[in-house]
């Protein structure tokens, strides 16, 4: 029905097409509540029969001002909070957190540090995937897909508890080093989880890749081009999934990736299914630098040897007087980095994770701001499902991974 | 892909090209831990953006950060801090504008959507909590906080908690086009009502019918 002038201006800028014509379009409501947004992401879909024409993201429901609570503890206190923004990956913050306080103290890092971070940010990153495996099967129905992928991750969890003592929120990675020495039995466990994990990838390979079911969800479902992905700052596997090579551990090279030997998986058509093998691939090549790390972990501290930054051990305390004001300090002011500013750039599971802290010379830290990576890709997806149906857009919010807690923080 | 050793030539050509872009403007260039920050004056920065995009040996092609840093006693009062990545020459660089007049209560800076389209929800948020209107944005509002929020958390002078906001700043607990009571200026972040031993009639009946709504759902 061609419509008139008067008529057009009534109806909203979705339900006319370029050419007047009048769609009748409907607007609903997707979450925050619901189970397949992964936290709470709130869509407003605007749809004509069963094709989304316009989607707009309604972020802000998990804010809980974690830059805000970081700029009111000591350096060594904010630590804690870098956990809890992207819940999935705690390592990952932890470690993208301690290299820029690291950065603006100027303190150098152990080899067995460096390494051991590496091996624990892989470890970290595969759990990540793994429970996004589970999830994103899970929204296309397969179900058994989640129990498999929890069971692997279960294990994962086991080896974080065994270094920190707890599952989620380790903390394990601070500035300066680690919390504690890798425990015995650490590389024994590790190994373990390594000889079982490739025969459990090609088990999900065979469960999802070659499934005809899975292929007809996933394939050619809500593309982003690469153009488009940089424009709209996606980085991460969304961006590797539509043919840009970009990864910051090979680009700027921390914590020494730079002596590991490892690909980069991209994809071609930078769909839902691309995003998938890219992070399958991806898996891959994450045993295997874990498996180099085991191999080539050096003897040595396991942090700075810098009582100033790092507390001193208990029997110390006990007994000396210099190690207990060395801990009164710490734990009652902290440490005072020179004043300037540092951003600091990381690859986690979802992207690139940025810290950038500034310091004014007192023992807080003045600002810390986290580029979070979900947040970017969260940006990008009215573009992936624009035009696509509506059951796409529960396979596309699944093949971007986010984390709520980190993209509202 | 290039030798990491480029890194600073780039960073370091990134100035040269600001500088001859603005001849006599006045741009400050910091170093520090090997990451360079280029100074300029606000009304320069979407140009400059633009220009460090398409520059043939640089192509700052993404958007990696936007964000503020409220500086509370100096002035001008806030730096908009922009970080820079080139996914093809791997230069990096960090860009900032001062903004924020003595009694400015929302400095004003151009967008740099129309450069990098990434910068549409950074900029929201920069907005929502530091209280920088970007002008021109396509879609000003607040990102993080509730719509009816009335000041910006992370300013310096917003307090960390336990803190009486002038206004009800939270829309829902008080009822549309009702008058409100002075009492309800006093609440807290989560409490509705007000002090106890200062009970205002209305406010006590408006406090009942929303602490009894939440009752009925449980």
């Amino acid at each position: 029905m061609q419509l008139e002038e008067s008529q057009r201006l009534l109806l909203d800028e979705s339900q006319v097409t370029p050419d007047g014509q009048r769609v009748d379009t409907m607007t609903i409501n997707m979450g925050p509540q619901h189970p397949s947004t992964h936290g709470v992401l709130r869509l407003i879909l605007t749809l004509d029969g069963e094709t989304v024409v316009k989607a707009v993201p309604d972020i802000g429901f998990l804010h809980t001002g974690i830059e805000k609570t970081a700029e009111n503890k000591t350096y060594f206190q904010a630590l804690v909070v870098t956990d809890r923004m992207d819940y999935l990956a705690p390592l990952s913050n932890n470690l993208g957190y301690s290299l820029a306080v690291e950065q603006l103290l100027g303190v150098e890092i152990p080899p067995k540090a460096q390494i051991a971070r590496v091996a624990l940010a892989e470890l970290q990153r595969l759990a990540s995937h793994l429970v996004w495996l589970g999830t994103h099967a899970l929204d296309l129905g397969a179900q058994s897909m989640f129990l498999y992928a929890f069971r692997e991750r279960e294990m994962l969890l086991d080896i974080f508890e065994l270094c920190s003592g707890v599952r989620l929120m380790t903390s394990y990675i601070m500035p300066g080093g680690l919390q504690a020495d890798l425990p015995p039995g650490f590389d024994a466990k590790v190994r373990e989880f390594l000889a079982i994990f490739p025969d459990r990838l090609r088990e999900y390979h065979d469960l999802l890749t070659y499934n005809q079911l899975f292929i007809d969800r996933t394939k050619n479902v809500a593309p982003l081009n690469a153009a488009d992905c940089i424009a709209l700052g996606a980085s991460g596997p969304v961006l590797r999934a539509s043919g840009v090579a970009w990864d910051t551990r090979k680009a700027f090279p921390y914590s020494s990736y730079e002596k590991f030997d490892f690909a980069i998986p991209v994809g071609t058509n930078g769909d839902v299914y691309d995003r998938y093998l890219v992070r399958m691939l991806e898996m891959e090549q994450s045993a295997n630098i874990v498996r180099q790390a085991l191999d080539s972990m050096p003897e040595g501290r396991w942090n700075v040897a810098d009582p100033k930054i790092i507390p001193p051990p208990k029997w110390a305390v006990a007994t000396n007087m210099e190690a207990l004001i060395h801990h009164f300090k710490l734990y009652t002011e902290g440490y005072r980095p020179p004043r300037g500013e540092v951003y600091q750039r990381i690859e986690s599971p979802k992207g690139e994770i940025g810290f950038y802290v500034v310091s004014d010379g007192s023992s807080r830290p003045y600002r810390m701001h986290v580029r979070a990576p979900s947040f970017g890709n969260l940006q990008a997806l009215p573009k992936m499902i624009e035009g696509q149906l509506l059951s796409d857009v529960v396979a596309a919010i699944g093949s971007i991974d986010i984390v709520l807690g980190e993209v509202d923080r | 892909m290039s030798e990491p050793e480029l890194a600073p030539t780039l960073a370091a050509r990134t100035a040269a090209l600001v500088r001859d872009r603005l001849g006599d403007a006045p741009i400050e260039v910091v170093e520090y831990r090997g990451e360079m920050t280029i100074i300029l004056p606000v009304e320069h920065i979407v140009p400059v953006c633009q220009m460090l995009r398409d520059a043939p040996d640089l192509r700052y092609d993404f958007l990696a950060d936007l964000t503020a840093v409220d500086w509370e006693d100096r002035e001008p009062r806030y730096d908009v801090v922009y970080h820079l990545l080139s996914m093809q020459t791997r230069a990096v660089v960090r860009l900032k504008v001062r903004v924020g007049a003595e009694g400015e209560d929302h400095p004003t800076v151009p967008t740099v959507t129309g450069v990098w389209p990434a910068a549409n929800w950074c900029e929201r948020e920069v907005y929502d909590l530091f209280g920088i209107v970007f002008t021109d944005h396509p879609d000003m509002r607040r990102i993080l906080m509730p719509d009816d929020w009335t000041s910006h958390p992370l300013r310096k002078d917003y307090p960390l908690t336990g803190i009486t906001l002038p206004e009800p700043h939270w829309g829902g607990q008080v009822p549309l086009g009702s008058p409100v009571s002075p009492t309800l200026y006093r609440q807290t972040l989560r409490t509705p009502g007000g002090i106890p031993g200062e009970i205002d009639p209305q406010a006590e009946s408006t406090r009942q019918s929303v602490e009894g709504q939440g009752d009925q759902e449980h």
